[in-house]
């Protein structure tokens, strides 16, 4: 059975909709259909968190809160979820969040500020400590241009004085129950010729796509809704695989991880926090919490963009990618970018899972350099995988993102180094062979001199953080 | 005598419990009539040249669409200029920017408008570009004539130094980024009259410039404004221009219109910062002291003079920043670029001028190889010698040695100072830096007739007040600082005082909320418009209960001899004897004057002046940085409402840090802006703030002047402590070519060199 509407709680009611457009954003429903204009614009491009609001999901009966941005997320896909705006956080009484924000004067001209109490709200209900960190992580996707966020953050440490329990936590079953309520099936929206296709599982899909063309695929949207936000594009055919339970998974198999495509960052952080530290401490500076909450390592793939952050630490552990049409295919993900965005997908056919091998043998060092340490594209990245035997290098992957018009290897300083003993004469040498490897461009984020310069230098970095010295800020 | 009561207090600001529930309203959130078209803007994709054949006839037949217009459709003046001409709503022919306006359209909906635009077919003639400002001034491409100002003989004196040095500096342009980006809502009235809402600095001359390119009496246009989502200069007179389209689109629909423009196009069509060029010779002697300066000061103006005069003025008074220069040799240059028209941005000028002399006094402590405090100290201003300015003032309100001393023991940066040079000694690849800076910033309008201002007070029957006055609420607490001086004024509760938008109708004539004067200039009329109320009662007191003397209101109640009688009891009674309980105030800026030919006189009524102790650590591998400690000593006179002065200050700092650091603008060789987006222009976030952020009010700040409660103005000052950073950036460097703003790469070139 095929339905044609989607369900989803709107705060604390039950909605069910499929008239309006399906490039609409939740933002834009929120503000224009439903006129809750508490929910502020400030971008429409997921960069300042003015728009920011909860989704609450039913994970193993329990909801699970997470700040997102609505500005570029297609209102269909919040089907089976509740979503929660700043309207509905106080009744007579201001929300724990809210009261610290006024008492300690979080607020000066207010535009910035219901972003912020929802992404504050968001912490609140992770229960997670108030420390300068975890503030900066889930804060780190608002922009506030009046208060320098000292205020701000002073009121993101005291919310929890104003009591633990909201009426969240009072309602929790009453949303369980609605959530339990929504039918999951095939649902596809058609309006004024455009497509909204949700599949319910993955045989749904697969066959779906080999009846369809022309369609445009959508995890967590952070890249694609972008089109129709700032470029004012419309998408006319969306498939979307946010909610498909067959591509969200972590499984650890035969020393595989293996991920579902539409898994968001953040929930991949804890498995790699165990595996490859350096490749989860370099995810927490990936976009922001609301984009991390969302963005899928498949839809950062599926983007192929050379300043994809997890593209060169894929590269360099020789991960696999399975790719899906009617059949499957096993590729290893050095033959997955082809040219500028460009990968070797074929039509019909989609990232179902990536393998990243657990090399327990290994070094493994990622670094991303942005010009703004958090929420920022990055200028250049470079992830390093090395195999020591007597400071014997006899395995080593160089892969560098920001060098290229697609992320890839530094080939030459890699044949260089191989077999090389890892010393600071050799590190020096294989610094003037990286210039060999890559003649990177000159843009906004930065020179191709300051491109090559640091490329350079973190092998700098590299070989004193193998040699356990602390050189960073 | 008044109780003071309300004073010095933290109270909140007067919207946030609005703003925590998303309940505060912005233009973008007015409840839309049900009529309402929305606007989108076309404009130019070449930075100079000319338009040789623009066919709109699918931007005309696009869905939706109701009304194209174009400089024909302009009944009145097509420019937006301020002071000066030269700023067209649309262009006619010539194109002087990337993202010059050409057309609108009003269409069903948002995104139907801005569907419809892109469907523009344009011929050009391109034209090659200047785009930076050392090609301005090779070829005399000026909005403006350049400004030279002499005080003795400065070259004479450098040449007698036993000291020279000399050099170029640069400082970087800077986005607003207010997160309300620019809107206008216009709704038709009776006799063609409008109704405009606006998110704009400047509601007086919105409606002048409305009215008069739609050839109309001033009398016909109304602004009003509750609040805006910040404006930091960028709703000067930016925001004009939105204005004028929304009112013309309006008027020839005869429907309302929202003009909401998009982020991009925000940043692609709206002037920021001036960004300057400096190039510089000084004297001094052993001691760092100066002798003489001679300096060239340079900025990019844009296409337009806009408010460029007074900035580049400003930046001129605050070369001197707090230290005496005996004698300088100076010339401003306003350089006509093909770049957007650039304008206010908090500091207004003066932010640039301060960068300069504070990089010249590193630059000599480093060639001295003296900490660059005590080269600070040695040069600072004086009390009773050494206290005439460059530009013929006295100062008699110094206090910038005592808040450096202060400020120096309090944030132990002595020693703070020693433990960094060991570090630095000990470890190769981090190096850290320190510095510590002053601010001395002139407070009042340099153009002496915008200090003025109009409030109009009203006490209903039931002692309820209601005012208005000609300052807008941007987030500076503006209208809380009005409320408390009005409830102090009556001896009332806040509860009991209301102030509703700013508009038009209610006050006339007023300035823009600007060089961080409003609570002082408002505030002062507020207190004119209470008196003659207070006069009215004083005469009735004196008729109905024979008394005559000192009145006071305090605690809801009105004292006078022995008697006292409930406000609200007083205002009813007042009222059956026919006594009015309405007036109007009128405030100006008393001392002040300035014989612009000369460029002497007295533009300031005060000066606020402030330190901070900025530290840094960087790593000389990537020029990645991190801001570990700031300390701050801010005089903000005697305080009406601390918790805003203090949200100012770290406000203010925060966004000079951006300044400083990671923004940065940038055009291709065309002329196309590139940094158009928060994801490629980066303010600071949570993360860029140290967690040892210690912002402290000067305590024995008052002011001298006779302005409300002795406080000073606080807007604006701040920003400029944030120099402190980029010193303790430079210092980490142990370079003196680090190039603003310093964003890793620049560190790392400045390293590197
Ligand atoms: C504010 C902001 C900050 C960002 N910061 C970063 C950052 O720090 N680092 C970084 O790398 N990126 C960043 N991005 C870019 C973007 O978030 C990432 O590329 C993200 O991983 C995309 O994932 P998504 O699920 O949202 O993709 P979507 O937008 O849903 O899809 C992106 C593209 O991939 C395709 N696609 C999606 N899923 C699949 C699939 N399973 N198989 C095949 N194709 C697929 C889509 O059709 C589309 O073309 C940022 C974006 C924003 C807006
Ligand atoms: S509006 Fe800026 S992130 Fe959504
Ligand atoms: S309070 Fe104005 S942007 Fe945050």
């Amino acid at each position: 059975m095929i339905k044609n509407e989607i369900e989803f709680i709107l705060n604390d009611e039950l909605i069910n909709i499929n008239n309006v457009d399906t490039n609409v954003s939740v933002l834009n429903y929120l503000r224009i259909n439903k006129r809750l204009t508490g929910t502020k614009e400030g971008c429409a491009s997921g960069d300042c968190g003015a728009c920011t609001a909860i989704i609450a999901e039913l994970k193993n009966n329990k909801l699970e809160y997470k700040a997102v941005n609505t500005c570029i997320m297609f209102l269909y896909s919040l089907h089976g979820k509740q979503l929660i705006t700043v309207e509905h956080l106080s009744n007579t009484k201001l929300h724990p969040v809210q009261q610290s924000m006024v008492d300690n004067h979080g607020s000066q001209c207010g535009f910035c500020t219901p972003g912020f109490v929802m992404s504050m709200f968001g912490m609140y209900k992770d229960k997670v400590k108030p420390s300068n960190q975890n503030i900066d992580e889930y804060l780190a996707g608002n922009l506030c241009r009046c208060t320098g966020y000292n205020s701000i953050k002073k009121a993101a440490k005291k919310m929890y004085s104003y009591g633990r329990k909201d009426k969240f936590s009072k309602n929790e079953n009453k949303i369980i129950k609605l959530l339990k309520k929504i039918k999951h099936n095939d649902i596809l929206i058609s309006k004024n010729n455009n497509k909204f296709y949700i599949p319910l599982n993955l045989k749904n899909l697969i066959k779906y796509i080999q009846n369809n063309k022309h369609y445009k695929f959508v995890t967590g949207g952070t890249d694609i809704a972008l089109e129709v936000t700032k470029k004012n594009n419309t998408i006319n055919s969306l498939i979307y695989l946010g909610n498909n339970k067959d591509l969200n998974y972590i499984k650890i198999k035969r020393n595989y991880i293996n991920i579902g495509s539409a898994t968001p960052i953040n929930k991949i952080i804890p498995i790699l926090k165990k595996y490859y530290p350096s490749f989860a401490e370099m995810f927490y500076r990936y976009g922001s919490t609301q984009i991390r909450n969302v963005a899928s390592i498949g839809g950062n793939l599926g983007s192929a963009s050379p300043i994809g952050d997890s593209l060169p630490a894929l590269l360099a552990l020789n991960a696999k990618l399975i790719l899906q049409s009617k059949n499957q295919r096993l590729l290893g993900i050095k033959y997955f970018f082809k040219a500028y965005r460009k990968t070797a997908l074929k039509n019909n056919e989609f990232i179902k899972e990536i393998r990243i091998p657990i090399l327990k043998n290994h070094i493994f060092k990622c670094y991303k350099i942005s010009k703004r340490i958090d929420d920022d594209i990055s200028s250049l990245f470079v992830a390093y995988l090395i195999k020591l035997r007597n400071n014997i290098i006899i395995d080593v992957n160089i892969a560098y993102g920001g060098m290229d018009s697609i992320p890839n290897f530094a080939f030459k300083t890699q044949k260089y180094l191989i077999g090389k003993e890892l010393n600071l004469k050799n590190i020096e040498k294989s610094k003037q062979i990286i210039e060999k490897d890559f003649n990177p461009l000159t843009d906004v984020r930065a020179s191709s001199y300051y491109r090559k310069l640091v490329s350079k230098n973190l092998m700098d970095r590299l070989f004193l953080e193998i040699n356990n010295n602390k050189v960073r800020i | 005598m008044q109780s003071n009561n309300l004073f010095s207090i933290k109270k909140e600001h007067e919207s946030s419990k609005k703003h925590v529930s998303g309940k505060a309203k912005y233009i973008d959130d007015i409840l839309e009539p049900k009529n309402l078209l929305h606007g989108a803007i076309g404009y130019s994709t070449i930075a100079k040249g000319k338009i040789k054949k623009i066919d709109l006839s699918e931007v005309i037949n696009s869905k939706g669409v109701e009304k194209v217009i174009t400089y024909r459709d302009i009944p009145g003046v097509n420019d937006v200029g301020p002071v000066f001409k030269g700023d067209p709503i649309f262009i006619e022919n010539n194109i002087e920017y990337y993202g010059q306006p050409i057309f609108a359209v009003a269409a069903k909906t948002n995104e139907l408008a801005r569907k419809a635009v892109k469907k523009v077919k344009i011929q050009y003639l391109e034209k090659k570009p200047i785009l930076d400002i050392k090609q301005a001034i090779k070829k005399k491409s000026f909005v403006l004539k350049p400004v030279k100002i002499c005080k003795g003989n400065a070259i004479n004196e450098i040449k007698k130094s036993k000291h020279t040095l000399e050099g170029e500096l640069y400082s970087g342009g800077q986005d607003h980024f207010y997160l309300e980006g620019q809107i206008s809502m216009t709704i038709p009235q009776e006799d063609n009259n409008f109704l405009i809402y606006a998110s704009t600095q400047h509601p007086s001359e919105t409606q002048q410039i409305v009215a008069k390119s739609i050839n109309q009496k001033f009398n016909s246009i109304k602004v009003k404004v509750r609040r805006i989502g910040g404006g930091f200069g960028g709703k000067e007179t930016q925001s004009f221009i939105f204005s004028v389209i929304s009112t013309l689109l309006s008027k020839h629909t005869n429907k309302p219109v929202k003009l909401k423009i998009d982020r991009d196009d925000d940043m692609i069509i709206t002037g920021k910062r001036h960004d300057f060029y400096y190039k510089y010779k000084v004297g001094f002697r052993e001691d760092g002291c100066i002798n003489g300066l001679k300096i060239t000061l340079a900025s990019r103006c844009g296409f337009s003079p806009d408010l460029s005069g007074a900035i580049n003025d400003r930046a001129i008074f605050h070369i001197d920043n707090a230290y005496y220069i005996p004698t300088i040799d100076l010339i401003s240059y306003r350089c006509k670029t093909n770049t957007v028209s650039n304008t206010a941005f908090r500091g207004f000028g003066g932010p640039q001028g301060m960068y300069c002399i504070e990089n010249i006094v590193e630059n000599i402590s480093e060639f001295l190889k003296i900490d660059s405090s005590i080269v600070r100290k040695n040069n600072f201003y004086q009390k009773n010698t050494k206290n005439i300015t460059h530009y013929g003032m006295k100062i008699e309100d110094n206090i910038i040695n005592d808040i450096f001393d202060h400020l120096i023991k309090q944030s132990n940066y002595k020693k703070r100072r020693k433990d960094i040079i060991n570090f630095n000694n000990k470890n190769r690849i981090l190096k850290k830096g320190i510095s510590i800076t002053p601010v001395k910033f002139g407070i009042s309008f340099t153009t002496t007739h915008l200090n003025q201002g109009g409030a109009l007070v009203h006490i209903y029957t039931d002692g309820s007040i209601h005012l208005n006055h000609g300052g807008i609420e941007m987030g500076q607490g503006l209208m809380t600082k009005i409320s408390q001086i009005a409830a102090n004024e009556f001896g009332v509760s806040l509860k009991d005082i209301k102030i509703s938008s700013t508009h038009t109708e209610k006050v006339p004539n007023t300035s823009a909320s600007a060089a961080s004067a409003s609570t002082d200039i408002n505030g002062g009329a507020v207190i004119d418009a209470i008196n003659k109320i207070k006069k009215n009662i004083e005469i009735y007191i004196s008729k109905k209960f024979k008394y005559k003397g000192k009145i006071i209101y305090k605690n809801n109640k009105v004292y006078f001899g022995k008697q006292k009688i409930d406000f609200k009891k007083l205002i009813s009674n007042a009222y059956f004897e026919r006594i009015s309980l309405s007036a109007s105030g009128f405030y100006k800026t008393p001392k002040i004057f300035f014989d612009n030919k000369n460029f002497k006189g007295r533009p300031f009524l005060y000066f606020a002046y402030g330190a901070a102790v900025s530290e840094v650590i960087i790593d000389t591998l990537t020029g990645e940085n991190k801001l570990i400690r700031v300390d701050i000593l801010h005089d903000v006179g005697n305080s009406i409402n601390s918790s805003i002065d203090i949200g100012q200050i770290e406000g203010g700092y925060v966004q000079g840090l951006g300044w400083l650091t990671n923004e940065e603008i940038s055009w291709n060789s065309k002329g196309q802006i590139l940094t158009h987006s928060p994801s490629t222009y980066k303010i600071p976030v949570s993360n860029d703030i140290p967690e040892k952020f210690y912002v402290k009010i000067y305590k024995k700040g008052k002011n001298k002047e006779n302005v409300v409660n002795r406080s000073k103005a606080v807007g604006e000052p701040p920003l400029m402590l944030a120099i402190s950073a980029f010193m303790a950036l430079k210092n980490a460097t142990s370079n003196k070519q680090l190039k603003a703003p310093a964003n890793p790469e620049n560190i790392l070139m400045a390293i590197n060199r």
